[in-house]
């Protein structure tokens, strides 16, 4: 399965967890044990340039 | 066999449930009858079809050891006693192709034509007893099991020492057919083992490894028989007693597993390398055999039983109870109950007992007549209803059933188990559950936000677990900060969007919604639901310029007391961080953002 960063809201920590479009899965983050764990979204350059 | 003759019993052998479908005390069942091509009823088991039979197949029930032909007696007890034709290796229905079998049969029992036959029934409950399989060590060729053949697992041992299997009863190894001299076994394949993804004791491998080894020395004392294990887990009645007798018989077992096994080319003997933890050496041994001890693993077709009556199941793969302690036979769906293997390994004893338990609570529900449902359930109010089918999407118990051609939602209260997953993702408000209406809570909210919203922390918590795991905090006299302000919700799931967005528009520096880990979760899967909901949620703060952080989503047992503790602790301290002007943003945007949306429905 693909990789992710995420990033903990808890903690700030950033990982890389399993990632599949459209599956559920519970994640934690190893540091502080929160599992509010985000996808880091990568910036979309063209929207960027369009503006 | 005493099942077969029950006249309250209806056996249906060779068959597949195809679909359930209603609710306790009105499930409709339907059934796949597979064709037999033998009338069960005339044939009298003579076996003379069998003998005339050219096709020749091994036989699984001896685990492959022997052979069986394409018509065929399961094994010698089965009910009904009666052969069966085995298509897929039979040289054909057309009876030019052979047909020696329909010649021999005096009775005429043999029909090549006969057809799979669908058999519908209603019952009031179910009882899930569908088994488990055992590991295949040939998977990752463990101990290398397909290249030699001297290496053999526990089941094909217990075949070999049976006085009906291949050899007939004659304890012999497969490379020479003579008797070995010393046998090795190996505990745990397939058990307590990450790699391969099964970490969880298969239960039953102890007691029957230790069980072989009697079998075997009262059958042949002068037989060597050593066995490589963890640690051996007698913990039954009298299964102590045993393993001591085995001792006695003159057993060695050595604390250490074997890394692999080298056959020596030309004794087919079998070389293992061991590191003895007991006595803190490296030791080498040779057997003439060794027997693996193969785990347990769940049905290949569970998904398909899963779906069928809407279970869950744990991470090991086995079907989930109910509750653990309370309801350790129930399914999460009122009316099932589950025995034996399918819930979790387990022995006869264990496997008898819960199958004794689990016919009395069906029988206790269907004698009693009348069922007594769930107070807390959610209410449909059909006039606001838009029909987006959202409700029948998340439903965990299939409750929501939609007519897209009468546009017609159809909702079985019986079936409802009260998560409030539906009335949380209904956009037309047209679902709402009893007891934790969304008045009642935003009510709550209100009143927890009416002073001092600035300190406060609103903190969603599940019935079963995070709401538990509160009380197991404070009942073990674990500190934490006092301005968390819980909402208990039967189920993370019932937490609305516009509950966190009310707490923040009152001024809430943080909220926190909080529930059962995914495998721990009351209502099947209704917390996905949860943390759908919490990530969209975040993509909006950011649009609105409001930290994400300050949404929490966490994730603790009703055990996990120290868990919530330091969850309620580190939240405390991201609560002192948020300024008095990033609240007022948030009260600013959220009610321009509620303005909105009012506006548009308008």
């Amino acid at each position: 399965m693909e990789e992710k960063d995420f990033k903990c809201l808890r903690c700030g920590a950033i990982n890389k967890y399993p990632y599949e479009k459209g599956v559920m899965m519970e994640r934690q983050c190893p540091k502080c044990g929160s599992n509010s764990i985000r996808i880091v979204k990568e910036k979309d350059d063209s929207k960027e340039q369009k503006k | 066999m005493d099942v077969g003759r029950h006249p309250n019993i209806t056996l249906l052998t060779y068959s597949q449930v195809e679909s359930i479908s209603g609710y306790v005390g009105n499930f409709h069942v339907k059934v796949l009858k597979k064709a037999r091509y033998v009338n069960a009823e005339e044939c009298t088991a003579c076996g003379e079809c069998a003998e005339v039979c050219p096709v020749i197949v091994p036989d699984e029930y001896q685990q492959g050891l022997s052979c069986r032909k394409a018509i065929y007696i399961p094994f010698p007890q089965a009910v009904p006693s009666a052969s069966i034709i085995d298509m897929e290796s039979c040289l054909g229905t057309n009876p030019i192709a052979c047909g020696k079998c329909a010649e021999k049969c005096d009775k005429k029992c043999i029909d090549y034509d006969m057809k799979d036959e669908v058999v519908k029934f209603d019952v009031g409950t179910v009882i899930v007893a569908t088994g488990m399989d055992v590991y295949d060590p040939a998977e990752l060729d463990e101990y290398g099991y397909t290249k030699y053949e001297n290496v053999i697992t526990s089941m094909e041992y217990e075949r070999l020492m049976s006085a009906g299997g291949p050899s007939d009863g004659h304890f012999i190894r497969p490379t020479d057919r003579k008797r070995p001299k010393t046998v090795g076994f190996i505990q745990c394949v397939g058990s307590r083992c990450e790699k391969i993804g099964k970490p969880y004791c298969s239960n039953i491998c102890c007691m029957n490894t230790i069980k072989d080894t009697l079998l075997l020395k009262d059958h042949y004392p002068d037989i060597e028989a050593k066995v490589f294990y963890i640690d051996i887990r007698a913990f039954g009645k009298g299964f102590e007693d045993l393993f001591k007798r085995s001792k006695e018989a003159g057993v060695t077992f050595i604390r250490g597993i074997p890394g692999e096994i080298i056959e020596d080319p030309k004794t087919h003997n079998l070389k293992v390398m061991v590191e003895d933890t007991t006595a803190n050496r490296i030791e080498e041994h040779e057997f003439d055999m060794m027997v693996l001890s193969v785990g347990v693993t769940p049905r290949s077709d569970m998904p398909e039983v899963q779906k069928l009556l809407t279970l869950s199941k744990t991470p090991d793969g086995f079907f989930m109870e109910a509750h653990p302690k309370l309801k350790p036979v129930d399914a999460p769906t009122t009316g099932v109950y589950f025995a034996g293997c399918a819930e979790a390994p387990k022995d006869v004893k264990d496997s008898v007992t819960q199958a004794s338990a689990a016919a009395a609570r069906a029988e206790t529900l269907l004698s009693a007549g009348k069922v007594k449902l769930e107070a807390i359930t959610s209410t449909l109010n059909q006039d606001l209803c838009r029909y987006c089918a959202m409700c029948s999407k998340v439903c965990p118990y299939n409750a929501f059933t939609v007519d897209p051609k009468s546009k017609k939602i159809t909702y079985v209260e019986a079936l409802c188990k009260g998560c409030g997953t539906c009335a949380a993702e209904c956009r037309f408000g047209a679902l709402s559950m009893k007891h934790f209406t969304d008045d009642q809570i935003i009510t709550q909210i209100d009143a927890h936000l009416a002073e001092d919203p600035q300190d406060k922390v609103i903190v969603f918590a599940c019935n079963w677990c995070s709401y538990a795991g509160a009380d197991t905090c404070g009942g073990a006299r674990l500190q934490y900060p006092s301005n968390q302000r819980l909402i208990r919700t039967m189920c993370s799931g019932r937490v609305h969007e516009k509950f966190v967005l009310h707490a923040f528009r009152k001024g809430a520096p943080m909220v926190v919604v909080s529930g059962c880990h995914y495998v721990d979760c009351h209502y099947i899967d209704a917390n996905r639901w949860t943390q759908k909901r919490v990530e969209k949620l975040w993509d909006k703060f950011e649009k609105w310029s409001i930290r994400p952080e300050r949404l929490l989503l966490e994730w603790i047992s009703a055990a996990e007391g120290q868990r919530f503790q330091k969850a309620m602790q580190d939240i405390e301290e991201l609560r002192k961080k948020v300024t008095k002007e990033e609240i007022e943003h948030t009260i600013k945007v959220l009610t321009e953002e509620e303005e909105k949306a009012k506006a548009k429905k308008k």
